[in-house]
């Protein structure tokens, strides 16, 4: 790591003189590609956190502020992004999906869980509004929280999926693909594609009303 | 005709347009379109707009790094990355004392209020291996109209080529100027400007272009330095935008 820039002699004076082609090697020769930072990223290597960062941080945060607008809320995402991928490393795959393409999964789930809070507050408001004027208070059918809930869920069930269904089904649900567009693009051939799509479609529907039914009313 | 297979289904609630026979059969029979709508409501609860792959890209300021930092107690800092590690809980932040490498040899003269850059900075350092220090000298103004108030080493940040010195002269009528030393390679198609940042690393004042060198900047009437302690060299493209862009190459901490 460090090790590689050691060889550089201490400067003698305040004036450092290092020619621009012995810096672009130095540069060169510490940054890994893509895949590598994702090894080392699940690895532990600290450095890899820093250049997961630099390369992708912008990528999040557009999601963030996207979603939020610019602000703390929209950093609040990205920053615990971050710290969740960090934390949670073990479960990065690195050879199962691109380390930007893992960060922005947790990037969703951050949103969502921002959404979920945000529902949280405004029932506990709605509740204590109605309570202070006396008012019945409503049943809460299927509304905006419910999706909230479900949102919740689906991303957490699209952890659990193996490749190539994950993949499949994001591609369809986050960048507006055709099947027949996922399978130009992923060369799995269109009836696989067809049928692992109606597969994890049912088994999502599963888990929203195997959890909806257990939810209290 | 009989009922639609269930591959066409799932397609339909992901709103994928079905053959006419296929189209045909669902606008006509209930149970096709209950299993449609069944299967569309997980569609429908992730599908959205903000949860579509990556758009626009944004780059988050600089606190957000020293957050994650600060967090995961990470020593490694991403490439020209300001350092606001100061912003970021303390309590947060394990205990790292300063490496070997953030005091290198030489004549440091000033003395410099303890830096709380910590976690960051101290591996920019130890990454740089090039760390300003040994040029630092004290200049002392005597008999002119000036007086030196404050220096104050600028360190490159991480393994950036910036460093030098600024200096916060005094002249006699009260009027203030912050003289800086800039030791960088020259840039091209971007130029380096010259900030005052206070500790949180929000707030901060523009005190003008800089080249390698050395110059004078004028300082604000009434600026308070305790505010803004922060000396900092960024690198900025010319783009129009007069926000900082994130990209600081050098920086230090003026003690008032």
């Amino acid at each position: 790591m460090g090790g590689l820039l050691v060889a550089r002699p201490a400067p003698t004076s305040s004036v450092v003189v290092v020619p621009d082609d012995a810096m672009a090697a130095a540069r060169g020769a510490v940054d890994p590609d893509d895949a590598e930072v994702g090894r080392r990223f699940a690895a532990g290597d600290e450095q890899a956190l820093a250049w997961a960062y630099e390369r992708w941080s912008g990528q999040v945060h557009g999601m963030a502020v996207r979603a939020f607008g610019p602000g703390p809320d929209a950093e609040d995402v990205t920053q615990q992004t971050f710290i969740a991928a960090w934390t949670g490393r073990a479960r990065f795959r690195p050879g199962e999906s691109p380390l930007p393409a893992w960060l922005v999964g947790i990037c969703r789930h951050k949103i969502a869980d921002a959404w979920g809070r945000r529902e949280r507050q405004r029932r506990e408001t709605d509740a204590a509004m109605s309570q202070a004027q006396a008012a019945p208070l409503g049943g809460s059918g299927p509304g905006i929280d419910s999706v909230v809930a479900d949102r919740v869920l689906v991303l957490d069930e699209l952890d659990r999926l193996g490749q190539p269904q994950r993949g499949i089904i994001e591609l369809a649900f986050f960048a507006d693909l055709t099947h027949a567009q996922i399978a130009e693009r992923t060369g799995i051939p269109l009836g696989t594609v067809k049928s692992h799509i109606r597969r994890t479609l049912e088994r999502l529907r599963s888990r929203l009303e195997g959890d909806g039914a257990a939810l209290p009313a | 005709m009989q009922h639609c297979l269930p591959e066409q289904l799932a397609l339909a609630a992901l709103r994928e347009p079905l053959p006419d026979d296929d189209a045909f059969h669902l606008a006509a029979c209930d149970l096709c379109r209950a299993e449609v709508a069944s299967l569309r409501r997980a569609v429908e609860a992730v599908s959205v707009p903000e949860l579509a792959d990556p758009g626009p890209s944004v780059t988050p300021p600089p606190a957000v790094w020293g957050a994650i930092a600060a967090a995961t107690g990470v020593t490694a800092a991403p490439a020209g990355m300001t350092a606001p590690v100061a912003a970021a809980p303390s309590a947060a932040a394990p205990s790292v004392g300063p490496s070997s490498e953030e005091t290198p040899g030489g004549a440091q003269v000033l003395p410099f209020r303890t830096r709380r850059r910590g976690l960051v900075l101290v591996a920019a350092a130890a990454v740089a291996g090039a760390v300003l220090g040994a040029g630092v000298t004290a200049v002392v103004r005597s008999g002119e109209s000036t007086e030196a108030l404050t220096a104050v080493a600028l360190d490159p940040l991480d393994d950036e080529q910036a460093s030098g010195r600024a200096e916060v002269l005094v002249r006699e009528d009260g009027s203030r100027a912050l003289q800086v030393d800039l030791d960088a390679p020259a840039l091209d198609g971007e130029y380096y400007e010259l900030w005052l940042i206070e500790p949180q690393v929000v707030d901060m004042v523009p005190l003008g272009v800089l080249r390698p060198g050395s110059q004078t900047f004028e300082l604000p009437a009434g600026l308070d330095l305790g505010e803004y302690p922060l000396v900092d060299v960024s690198v900025e493209p010319l783009d129009g935008d007069p926000t900082h862009s994130g990209i600081s190459v050098a920086r230090g901490e003026l003690d008032t």
